[in-house]
């Protein structure tokens, strides 16, 4: 994905990588990324909390005009409201 | 919390495969291209690599790697018209509100509110497939991407991984 943005930053579009994965992310360096630390999968929120998804989505948008070098990685100051982990499982309910 | 080393994690999950050691790309610079106009005229576009299709198309690979696929999906699709394969993250919260990780609901209220200046007519769900062939993407797939994004005028482009 942040390959995907480098190439079409390249390009003249803007991007703005709305990641779960601060490493994995880091490392790639996007052009513009915003960290939100809550599990892979809800880059935007919880279900139905339509304000959260709201907010995520204007803090990254208002990073377009926000950044002034190339590979800026924000940290939102986000808290998920229960501990979350890696995982390599379907879902929740059958881990 | 501290964040997930999704890296440690992952060198541990390869390993544990018996896959060689993956060379991730660590890159040391970005580009970066300035837009002069406002968001409120801005036209955007989002792209989830989460495993997303429309219910009238054929559902992604859950368990695909170096899958290249790449659906167009039109601005106005409907929350309920989603369904989501992808055995690498939980996504019984996006099962629920498709906006948790594809926010197209969210994106047409700020465009109605005047925010944004329009969404594009097309946003895009693909690259999910845990993709190592990275030429190819450099090479073939990102700048067919990127040509499509073109036709459709966007100035931004929205990414969430998943």
């Amino acid at each position: 994905m942040g390959l995907v943005c480098r190439i079409a930053e390249e390009a003249n579009i803007a991007t703005v990588c709305v990641s779960t994965g601060r490493d994995l992310t880091a490392q790639v360096k996007p052009p513009r990324s915003v960290f939100v630390n809550f599990p892979m999968g809800n880059n935007f929120g919880a279900p139905e909390h339509r304000e959260q998804q709201l907010g995520i989505l204007r803090k990254s948008l208002a990073l377009v005009h926000e950044a002034d070098e190339g590979g800026v990685l924000i940290d939102l100051p986000l808290t998920w409201p229960e501990p979350f982990y890696y995982l390599n499982r379907p879902t929740r309910k059958t881990a | 919390m501290e964040p997930i080393k999704y890296v440690d994690e992952l060198n541990n999950h390869y390993r544990s495969l018996g896959h060689p050691v993956y060379r991730w790309t660590i890159n040391s610079t970005a580009p970066l291209h300035r837009i002069d106009k406002p968001l409120s005229e801005c036209t955007v576009a989002i792209l989830t690599t989460g495993g997303i299709s429309q219910c009238n198309m054929s559902p992604f690979d859950p368990n695909s790697y170096n899958d290249h696929r790449l659906d167009a999906i039109d601005k106005d699709t409907t929350d309920d018209e989603f369904q989501i394969h992808d055995a690498y993250y939980n996504h019984d919260d996006a099962d629920r509100d498709i906006n948790c990780v594809f926010p197209i609901s969210r994106l047409r209220e700020l465009v109605d509110a005047g925010e944004v200046g329009r969404a594009a007519d097309r946003h895009w769900s693909g690259f999910m497939g845990r993709i190592y062939n990275r030429t190819k993407v450099i090479e073939e797939s990102a700048p067919a991407f990127v040509s499509k994004l073109n036709e459709d005028a966007v100035d931004i482009l929205l990414a969430a991984p998943a």
